[in-house]
């Protein structure tokens, strides 16, 4: 997947790039609404990462320039000022996300990764971790063969983990993710474990192995088979 | 009533006292002019006796109409007395009042006395013909004010009526609305259309100074918590910290994380306040509330928390779907936080009410105070506090009324769309 990230505050587009870097992904970054513009201008991106607050220009003029010349890329704002005039106006222009600031890059991973499948023509349709996998259009997740019978907000957190394999997730970051800003963070992390504790219980019954390892105190991360 | 109708029925009262002063001054000015006349008239009249008597020094009594004269026995002062009597009047066949004259009259070395009587001008006609004279001026009065009112409100109240139309109009959310209030040629709605434009300019820049300050305080105070928090999950990926470090380091996200929705939060309540959320249209409200329910039901089950409803169907309001979710969303959440585990959460919706119990801990501050900003009844606990002010806010925005109540280990929170005057 190939990104352009227009950001102007460098300690934040650093940290995105090298998250995606990480990912296996590449990442572009221009810090100014004038070098975004000549990099759309000159090569072909799956994705936009679009702060709209540029200190030379409205991002949404840079969105609706983009779509003209490329309908078929993917479009996220990230904006700090939330505003829904923004978003609405974002979203009309062609975008296909907003996310507002501060995010956790995990979360912007996954919906990255989303766009980008939703966007692509054969798209991947499956996600693997070792004998899971998730199939995207069903919804479903399977141990082997057996299709688990997960929840909604179950299969949800599934997918997050799959989609963040390499990442330490944190509870919070999980909270957000399935129940978005409506949870304070102390009462949700309740919930994450009780879902985290029904979901090992149902791959275990369905004979796959518990991955998910327990960060104390903070979150979860997808343990690889030594 | 409006002003031309006020000042109309008082200046009718105030003419209706001078009319009435007036008619008795008038009385007795006319009263006074005819005394005055009826008195010469007598003493005409008793000159000519005067004369007769010269030429022709009776001896007996004269009678003539209302006149008697006759000569006195011994010699007298001159004098004059003039009172009212009583006499029959011959045409009018009643009594009426007359003036009198009795005088005495040195003539000749020989004192008379005369005795006259007579009415120019009945009291009573003097009476009619005032009242009746003053009541159809009054009449004329009446009339000339009622076209005035007429012709006033509608001409000279006009620039008034049309400056009352454009601060009917006058918004704050539509920028681009240029406050212009009509040319007048009156002093007085000259100043209050100066004045007016003049508030309405400051109102709008003031506005916009606060929506920039919120919207910029939001974005200023987001942008390093954003850094600060990809640094914080960049480290944590880190595979060479211990355990120890990556607790810390989930501390401070959550510390940070507060930080930021704190600052929406309160950018929120700003937002509200200053009707920013003006995308308002019909809702049906009941379907919301079925969704919303239905996204909270798997939290619902992980606490074993028993939910009783009952939804009416199609209850439309007229509200921001955004604002709406969000206030229904603040109190599910808090009767899903708040509750023990097994407990019960009961929805009521009907018509004219939103009404939410939840089985919880007792109160450890006043129920009153909870619609306050960061009030919680635990202050230890790790909300902020904010989610029943944002609930009152949009309560407010509405004109909804928000009610709490606890009882026993029982909390409700009831919103009523429609609250009747008296009760707010």
């Amino acid at each position: 997947m190939k990104l352009l990230l227009v950001e102007d505050q460098a300690e934040l587009s650093t940290s995105i790039k090298n998250y995606f870097l990480a990912e296996g992904d590449i990442c572009e970054v221009a810090s100014t609404f004038k070098k975004a513009s000549e990099k759309l201008y000159a090569y072909d991106y799956d994705l936009l990462l679009l702060d709209i607050t540029l200190p030379d220009g409205n991002g949404l003029k840079l969105l609706e320039e983009a779509k003209q010349e490329r309908p078929e890329m993917g479009v996220i704002i990230i904006s700090a000022k939330n505003a829904l005039d923004d978003k609405l106006r974002g979203l009309e222009l062609g975008a296909d996300d907003y996310l507002p600031k501060p995010f956790h890059l995990a979360e912007l991973n996954a919906r990255c990764k989303a766009i980008y499948r939703r966007r692509k023509e054969n798209g991947q349709k499956f996600l693997y971790f070792n004998e899971i996998t998730i199939n995207l259009e069903t919804r479903e997740v399977l141990v082997g063969e057996k299709t688990l019978d997960l929840t909604r907000k179950e299969y949800d957190l599934v997918h997050y983990i799959i989609v963040n394999q390499k990442r330490l997730l944190t509870k919070q970051a999980i909270a957000e993710h399935l129940w978005g800003d409506y949870m304070d963070t102390a009462d949700s992390f309740d919930f994450v474990y009780q879902h985290i504790k029904n979901v090992r219980k149902k791959m275990l019954e369905a004979g796959g192995k518990d991955y998910i390892k327990t960060v104390y105190g903070v979150g979860y991360k997808l343990q690889q088979e030594e | 009533m409006n002003l031309i109708a006020r000042i109309s029925l008082l200046f009718i009262l105030v003419s209706l006292v001078v009319f009435s002063i007036g008619g008795v001054i008038s009385y007795h000015i006319l009263m006074g002019e005819v005394q005055a006349e009826q008195k010469r008239f007598l003493i005409e009249r008793l000159d000519r006796v005067t004369n007769r008597i010269e030429r022709f020094q009776p001896r007996d009594t004269i009678r003539w109409s209302k006149m008697v004269s006759y000569p006195m026995a011994d010699y007298q002062q001159e004098q004059y007395t003039f009172s009212d009597t009583l006499v029959m009047h011959a045409q009018l066949d009643r009594m009426e009042p007359h003036l009198k004259l009795d005088a005495i009259r040195n003539i000749g070395g020989k004192s008379y006395r005369t005795v006259l009587y007579d009415v120019i001008i009945e009291e009573d006609d003097i009476k009619d013909g005032i009242v009746e004279s003053l009541i159809t001026m009054y009449l004329i009065l009446l009339g000339a004010i009622a076209i005035i009112g007429v012709g006033a409100s509608y001409f000279i109240l006009r620039p008034f009526n049309l400056t009352l139309a454009e601060i009917r109009n006058f918004s704050l959310r539509d920028p681009s609305q240029q406050t212009s209030f009509p040319r007048s040629s009156v002093t007085e709605f000259k100043k209050l259309n100066v004045f007016l434009k003049a508030m309405t300019d400051k109102v709008r820049s003031d506005y916009r100074s606060l929506k920039e300050f919120s919207e910029n305080a939001s974005h200023e105070f987001q942008t390093p918590i954003a850094i600060v928090q990809s640094k914080l999950e960049v480290l944590m990926d880190d595979p060479d910290l211990s355990e120890i470090h990556l607790e810390q380091l989930g501390a401070m996200q959550n510390a940070v994380r507060r930080l930021s929705s704190l600052s929406s939060s309160l950018a929120l309540l700003t937002r509200i306040e200053n009707k920013e959320f003006s995308n308002v249209a019909s809702l049906d409200v009941s379907k919301r509330i079925v969704g919303l329910l239905d996204e909270f039901s798997e939290l619902m089950d992980l606490k074993q928390i028993n939910l009783q409803k009952s939804i009416q169907d199609n209850l439309v309001l007229k509200v921001d779907q955004t604002l709406i979710e969000l206030l229904f969303t603040n109190l599910i959440n808090n009767a899903i936080r708040h509750n023990f585990k097994e407990g019960t959460i009961k929805v009521l919706l009907t018509d004219d009410e939103f009404k939410i119990s939840n089985t919880g801990k007792p109160l450890e501050i006043p129920a009153s105070g909870l619609f306050e900003r960061f009030k919680k009844s635990n202050q230890s606990s790790r909300s902020m506090g904010l989610g029943l002010a944002i609930v009152k806010k949009i309560c407010d925005l509405y004109h909804f009324q928000p009610k709490y109540s606890v009882e026993e280990e029982v909390h409700t929170v009831q919103i009523i769309f429609y609250p009747s005057k008296e009760s707010i």
